[in-house]
């Protein structure tokens, strides 16, 4: 099996703090990893570094069979990976509509085209309306994003990540700050995703994130402490220690 | 009204203003067009793409110098001299463009030290730019032989430069170019990460904000026939800013709205008050607190209420 991401080595320091401490990671091809840790693990500057928002202190990564450890996060995305932050990050000035339209120009040339309607497309209105169905969110294309509930947003910042099919995508916390009943919603079309699509998810709902993942790695002081499937993860001490302290 | 009945009832009403009014008001309208422009100009940045430029009455100045100078000193004819002082000053535009890699309160302080160099030559090299008296005696426009003399023909002129930039603009903004400008506006980071390269885009808008008030700044010479320091002061930058925020920011007629509000107050209130600036001042004031979407959202905002009375 090839590997859609390869990490060796990657390391971040901010000044005197080490973030991510020498990360050796690999995901193959369509699998489903989730990286856990407790909070100031590092998972967040470890997605970083590989969406390219921070420069790696030392380190190599590889995506897709690509050296990209010094690539702009642009070119990253250009390549196949496609992100959502922990954060919500839609357009929250924008419609619905203009949000997956970025999403879409966003790996196409015609982004500096400034003569034809960004928005008069029947293949983007087709598009958006396959997506916003598939997370839940059924004609809500001319609805502004700022009168959206917290849940919604998260469903459509999935769908600007999914809209240009990406071979890779990274999940930062997708269900943070979602009710059970949302969360249990967005695991589940997260489950549904198509095996084309290889997955990086940090999530500290350890029944999402068990349920969801071929494999689980867990971070610690930004060092990779444990790898495996989701039981080996769950039954071995130092993980065990991380999480509920001395046993 | 439909928009179309909106925009034809609008349409007749400049055309027959001329007609219908005495020469100060087609003075007045014909300003409103040029410092409309520069405003558009101005907010193209301002309102689509979020960046606070205090430098655009440089390109304004640059563009309305050379093309006095050329048709002064050297013989140019009008439109030859008026398309180099566009070059000029969108020239100018493309070097000043690169304070686009700085953001927030670095941006104005980079953009208005800009303004002052252009202020600074203007007033200071006297043997090009004729110091505090400037360049006086520009010949009136000559188009296809035709002297445009008049002050009606040359409202009628400089309205429809007026209507070719506005069609132009309404494609740019509703663009992928124009979208992308807004993207920015909400969200840079999260641009970045969808395979935008914020800065290139900003860098364009720059560019082409830098056209729209050069184009301006021409207009403004054949309208006045003279040029001097004034034109490059930082007055000309606020109050171009305070036009596309008094009118509506980020809409397009605000900007002219603004500067037929402005320009109409000014010459009014200087008529019997000689701090009119301050009165300016506390207008800025009053629009920013009760009115931040200016006339265009004032109006916008009540429409919206009468629409949900029962």
């Amino acid at each position: 099996m090839s590997a859609a991401l390869v990490l060796d080595q990657v390391t971040k320091r901010f000044g005197g703090l080490t973030a991510v401490n020498g990360v050796s990671l690999r995901v193959e091809s369509g699998e489903r990893r989730v990286m856990i840790g407790p909070n100031g693990a590092g998972k967040t500057s470890l997605f970083h570094c590989i969406s390219g928002v921070l420069q790696s202190t030392s380190g190599r990564i590889e995506c897709l069979g690509h050296d990209i450890t010094h690539m702009p996060e642009n070119q990253r995305t250009w390549l196949g990976m496609g992100r959502t932050f922990q954060i919500s990050s839609v357009f929250a000035d924008l419609t619905v509509l203009e949000n997956i339209a970025l999403a879409r120009l966003g790996i196409q040339a015609s982004k500096w085209s400034m003569w034809r309607s960004a928005l008069n497309s029947s293949e983007l209105r087709e598009l958006a309306a396959d997506h916003l169905e598939q997370v839940g969110l059924p004609g809500r294309e001319s609805w502004q994003v700022k009168s959206m509930s917290y849940g919604e947003r998260r469903q459509l910042e999935l769908v600007l990540a999914l809209v240009n099919q990406p071979r890779l995508l990274l999940l930062d916390e997708p269900c943070a700050g979602l009710s059970p009943a949302e969360r249990q919603r967005l695991a589940s079309i997260i489950r549904e995703l198509p095996r084309s699509i290889t997955m990086l998810m940090i999530e500290h709902d350890m029944d999402v994130a068990l349920a969801l993942a071929d494999r689980v790695s867990v971070l610690h002081h930004g060092q990779l402490i444990v790898e495996g499937d989701a039981s080996t993860v769950q039954r071995d001490p130092k993980v065990r220690e991380v999480y509920f302290g001395q046993l | 009204m439909t928009g179309l009945v909106r925009w034809s009832v609008a349409l007749l009403a400049l055309l027959a203003l001329p007609w219908l009014a005495g020469d100060y008001w087609v003075s007045l309208v014909t300003q409103m067009f040029i410092f409309g422009l520069l405003a558009l100009a101005t907010d193209l940045l301002l309102g689509h793409a979020g960046l606070f430029s205090l430098c655009h009455a440089a390109f304004f100045s640059v563009a309305a110098y050379a093309s006095a100078i050329l048709q002064v000193r050297y013989g140019f004819g009008s439109l030859s001299g008026m398309a180099c002082g566009v070059m000029l000053g969108t020239l100018l535009g493309s070097v000043f463009g690169l304070a686009v890699r700085t953001r927030g309160v670095y941006f104005i302080l980079v953009t208005l030290a800009m303004g002052y160099v252009i202020w600074g030559v203007g007033y200071r090299w006297s043997a090009l730019t004729g110091g505090d008296s400037g360049i006086t005696n520009v010949p009136p426009l000559q188009v296809a032989g035709v002297t445009v003399e008049s002050g009606r023909s040359l409202y009628y002129v400089i309205m429809a430069v007026m209507l070719v930039i506005l069609v132009l603009y309404s494609r740019w903004i509703q663009s992928p170019f124009g979208l992308a400008l807004r993207g920015i506006k909400s969200g840079e980071p999260r641009m970045q990460s969808l395979g935008f390269s914020p800065p290139r885009h900003l860098y364009l808008a720059f560019v082409l904000s830098s056209l729209l008030a050069s184009l301006a700044g021409v207009l403004y010479v054949c309208f006045n026939k003279f040029v001097n320091p004034v034109s490059a002061s930082l007055h000309v930058n606020v109050e171009s800013v305070l036009m596309a925020i008094v009118g509506g920011s980020g809409t397009m007629l605000g900007p002219f709205l603004g500067a037929g509000l402005i320009l109409g107050l000014r010459n009014w209130v200087s008529t019997f008050f000689e701090l009119h600036l301050a009165v300016m001042g506390l207008v800025f004031i009053a629009v920013v607190i009760w009115a931040p979407g200016g006339v265009i959202g004032m109006w916008r905002r009540l429409d919206t209420s009468r629409r949900e009375r029962p």
